[in-house]
């Protein structure tokens, strides 16, 4: 009961944020990120917290949404941004059977090397075609939906609070149910949870094209939100990492894990990144802007936030492997 | 051209690919370790090898008398500061951790050195000799593939006569049985990581002559480096050494025959098809995890 | 006509050049408890992972049930009826006592309600009701041998496989375990009982073979193999009592 009533408010607080914000589109912006990272997080989580299937290459789905969405608007751009989403879905799928057909047959080292290779001739294949833009990226100049203001950030601030919102209830529901125990059993011991009955690679595979379909959602969002797009931002090695770590620092294979892990992290890569830091840092006149130091943390800070992130990863594995939730659930 | 430029061009870029490839090898076989930070480590090595040219105004190859020590006690540092904690932790920890390692040390080397790509040029850098039959070798690159070869030798000597080498192999077949007979295998580990690390930042020197210097230089050669070992088998000195020869004559026969953009997919499409094809029969015997 | 419910004809197992079991024939009747014994390495278990899939055979066929299962998964041959328990003990370490249970159960239902109402009815027969809420992995060993067997029970085998149930278990605790098994026999399913113990396996199997060093080394019915000689000699030679 007290459960329920919790998942009430923060729903509550979720919808009614964007009122409070009213029109900052910085605010909303960090929002967003938090929301999607969130999701993606909890996404990867199904698969590699519950299912132990640690992929190193989801990526490979988030551009594969994010690409399709965004090739589709370029060649039609008067089709229905949802009729993309759901081709992108598609062509996720078919990635994630091609990459489940692979990686599942290897265990321990060699799957998660296996699932980097395939995410990364992913992210070369789109690099080095014509229709994808190649290294320049694709440039989305105008999209309309049911003729939602697609300009104001807001739409947007919901079609990712209703992705996580699913992801989430997809866990929940799961983890009570059969298939969630089995991926469940499979992490733990996959010779045991064969040896009980459990079809290991259509389970393992199950759960990867679930978590690819909502992670190529997510992509698609955001390739509309941000209408401009190249490998390096929706399809590299960095993003799949980032996701695997939000999830890590938040708590592996717990449901509110990942969207702890977000709410800490992405504000935090945003206060180094846009140099919030260093500003403060020389508004409380404990550098001075035109100083050595104060130049060098204006130029370089932004590159810094990466380096938090080594040091984070470090830190978490070394005394946090479980996450925050992993520290709370050991208390009880 | 002839068939044979791409051939040589290949194998002496492969020796170099090998040396990367023996040293994560080295690691995975004593310490059950996928050390995703030997890109970085091989990174380090270049802009060593940049700045005792630069600075100390040292030939690049003479200065692995400085780098191969300095690497090898990073290195060893490294095992004992932060991987041995996770030696017993599940795989995806030990990943994670050597990526977060990674990570470190190519932002901080961004924040240093910035991203502006450097160039390490030699009086000797663009020198080619010519063979017969239109065939011209690069005189880095050559020199570089003789070092190699030294390197190599010395590394399989080593293994082969000493006793911390042998130590160090028991430790790689069977790190139980090799404890039960006394060998201390947490010195193993560190040793394995010390030398995994020099030969990293030997193979990052030897390369710099020849390419950009960049704080994510690493990252193209981590993956050719985990092909490389999965080729010749994980743990395998040997088979790293053949699988380093193969990826580069693979990449100058695609760079040649097909085009340099797709040359790094047909590395990865070999990779997968040796990790599907040589562990099949490995699936269902060890534990899940 | 006696009706075989395991037949196994002629299987043998290598390892590269090691052979660990070597063309070995037998076959277990409907409702037996039939033991499986023999020195350490002599084969047992690595007969048990051909037998449900583990690793295929390198010669030999396996029958359960008039169905050749030689090249089945060991997913497949669970569905079937037939399931084993592991002698290094695999408990799902982080999820609890019932819910290792219920992994069992899902094999026959897909309902949540169902899985636990049958979890715990096997949670039951072996003992177990105290620990439902208890992660897997922070029993003792005595109680994780325990919760394999509830495991399997609830998949609602035809026969169950059970590789050394009682090893390192104290002497009530094995005639415990003796018992609940003789309780699953009566209910009508086949057993195949791996056990060092001589006095556990005379005193519960209807009928045994003897492995040695891959080779079936004697069959017969409990006395038959307790005066058989070369049993006597493997055995005392093995550094086992009997
Ligand atoms: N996965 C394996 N790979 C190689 N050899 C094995 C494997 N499993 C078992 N063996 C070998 O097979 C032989 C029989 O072992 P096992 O079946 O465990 O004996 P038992 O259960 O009777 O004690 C032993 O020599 C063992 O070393
Ligand atoms: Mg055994």
């Amino acid at each position: 009961m007290k459960h329920i009533a919790l998942v009430t408010l923060i729903a509550a607080t979720a919808i009614a944020l964007p009122l409070f914000i009213g029109e900052n589109p910085y605010i909303i912006g960090i929002l967003i990120s938090v929301l999607m990272m969130a999701a993606l997080s909890s996404a990867w989580n199904i698969l590699g917290g519950y299912a132990g299937q640690y992929s190193f290459g989801h990526a490979a789905y988030f551009g594969a949404g994010a690409y399709t969405t965004l090739i589709m608007l370029t060649l039609f751009n008067t089709l229905n941004p949802v009729i993309c989403i759901l081709v992108g879905i598609v062509v996720a799928s078919l990635i994630a059977l091609m990459t489940g057909s692979i990686v599942f047959r290897l265990r321990g080292h060699y799957f998660g090397l296996a699932s980097i290779a395939v995410a990364e001739i992913v992210r070369l294949s789109v690099l080095n075609f014509e229709c994808t833009g190649g290294a320049q990226g694709i440039l989305l100049t105008d999209i309309s939906l049911w003729g939602l203001d697609l300009n104001s950030k807001n739409p947007f601030y919901y079609g990712m609070l209703l992705v996580l919102a699913v992801t989430l209830a997809i866990t929940a529901y799961l983890r009570r149910s059969k298939t969630g125990y089995y991926l469940q059993a499979i992490r733990e011991d996959q010779d045991a949870a064969a040896s009980l009955g459990i079809n290991l690679s259509f389970y393992k595979n199950k759960a990867l094209l679930i978590s690819a379909a909502l992670t190529s959602v997510l992509g698609s969002l955001y390739g509309l939100y941000i209408r401009f797009i190249d490998t390096s931002a929706v399809l590299d090695l960095r993003l799949s990492i980032e996701i695997i770590l939000t999830a890590i620092i938040g708590g592996v294979g717990t449901l509110w894990g990942p969207v702890v892990g977000a709410i800490l992290l992405v504000p935090l890569a945003e206060i180094l990144r846009s140099n919030l830091l260093g500003e403060a840092l020389v508004k409380a006149g404990l550098v001075s802007e035109t100083s050595g130091i104060g130049i060098f943390l204006k130029e370089n800070l932004a590159h810094a936030h990466v380096l938090v992130y080594g040091i984070i990863t470090v830190l978490c594995i070394l005394y946090l492997p479980k996450g925050i939730l992993g520290l709370y659930r050991r208390k009880q | 051209m002839s068939f044979l430029q791409p051939l040589l061009s290949g194998i002496l870029t492969g020796g170099v690919y090998a040396l990367a490839g023996i040293g994560m090898s080295l690691v995975f076989g004593v310490m059950n370790i996928s050390n995703f930070a030997h890109g970085d480590l091989m990174m380090l090595g270049m802009y060593m090898a940049y700045f005792a040219f630069t600075l100390l105004h040292i030939d690049p190859y003479l200065s692995l008398v400085l780098i191969i020590p300095t690497a090898f006690f990073f290195g060893f540092m490294l095992e004992k500061l932060f991987i041995n904690r996770v030696i017993h932790h599940p795989h995806q920890n030990q990943i994670l951790l050597t990526i977060g390692l990674g990570l470190i040390m190519s932002n901080t080397a961004l924040l240093a050195f910035t991203s502006d790509p450097k160039i390490l040029t030699t009086t000797y850098s663009s020198s080619a000799f010519n063979l017969p039959g239109d065939i011209s070798i690069s005189l880095p690159l050559l020199l570089s593939f003789l070092i190699t070869c030294v390197i190599i030798s010395i590394l399989y000597l080593f293994l082969a006569k000493t006793s911390t080498g042998m130590a160090l192999r028991a430790t790689s077949q069977n790190r139980e049985a090799a404890q039960l007979m006394g060998i201390n295998v947490a010195k193993m580990s560190a040793i394995a990581f010390g030398i995994g690390t020099a030969l990293a930042a030997t193979a990052g020197a030897l390369i710099a002559p020849t390419y950009y210097i960049h704080p994510l230089a690493g990252h193209s050669f981590l993956l050719k480096a985990f092909t490389i070992c999965v080729l010749g088998g994980l743990g395998s000195v040997v088979g790293a050494g053949v699988g380093g020869i193969i990826i580069g004559v693979v990449e100058a026969m695609s760079s040649t025959y097909l085009s340099t953009d797709w040359k790094d997919v047909i590395v990865f499409v070999l990779f997968l098809a040796v990790l599907l094809l040589r562990l099949e029969g490995l699936f269902g015997k060890k534990g899940g995890r | 006509m006696i009706q075989h419910l395991l037949h196994i004809s002629h299987v043998s197992k290598h390892f590269g050049g090691n052979v660990a079991v070597s063309d070995v024939s037998f076959s277990v009747n409907e409702k037996q408890i039939f033991g499986l014994i023999g020195p350490n390495g002599a084969g047992k278990t690595t007969l048990f992972n051909c037998i449900t899939g583990f690793f295929p055979a390198t010669a030999g066929d396996v029958i359960f049930d008039n169905k050749k299962i030689n090249a089945l998964r060991p997913d497949q041959v669970c569905k079937l009826g037939m399931v084993r328990t592991w002698q290094r003990v695999k408990p799902l370490e982080n999820l609890t006592v019932l819910e290792n249970v219920m992994v069992g159960a899902f094999s026959i239902t897909n309902s949540t309600g169902e899985a636990e109402a049958n979890a715990m009815e096997q949670l039951q027969k072996v003992g177990l009701t105290d620990y439902v809420k208890k992660s897997a992995g922070s029993l003792p060993i005595g109680l994780k041998k325990k919760l394999e067997l509830a495991r399997v029970l609830a998949t609602h085998p035809k026969m169950l496989l059970l590789d050394e149930i009682c090893g390192g278990l104290n002497h009530t605790e094995t005639d415990l375990l003796l018992d609940i098994i003789r309780g699953i026999r009566m209910k009508g399913a086949t057993i195949v009982f791996i056990e060092h113990d001589m006095k556990a396996v005379t005193s519960i199997c209807d009928r045994i073979v003897v492995l040695n060093s891959g080779e079936k080394l004697a069959e017969g019915t409990p006395e038959e193999i307790t005066s058989n000689p070369d049993v006597i000699a493997a055995y005392l030679g093995g550094g086992h009592h009997a």
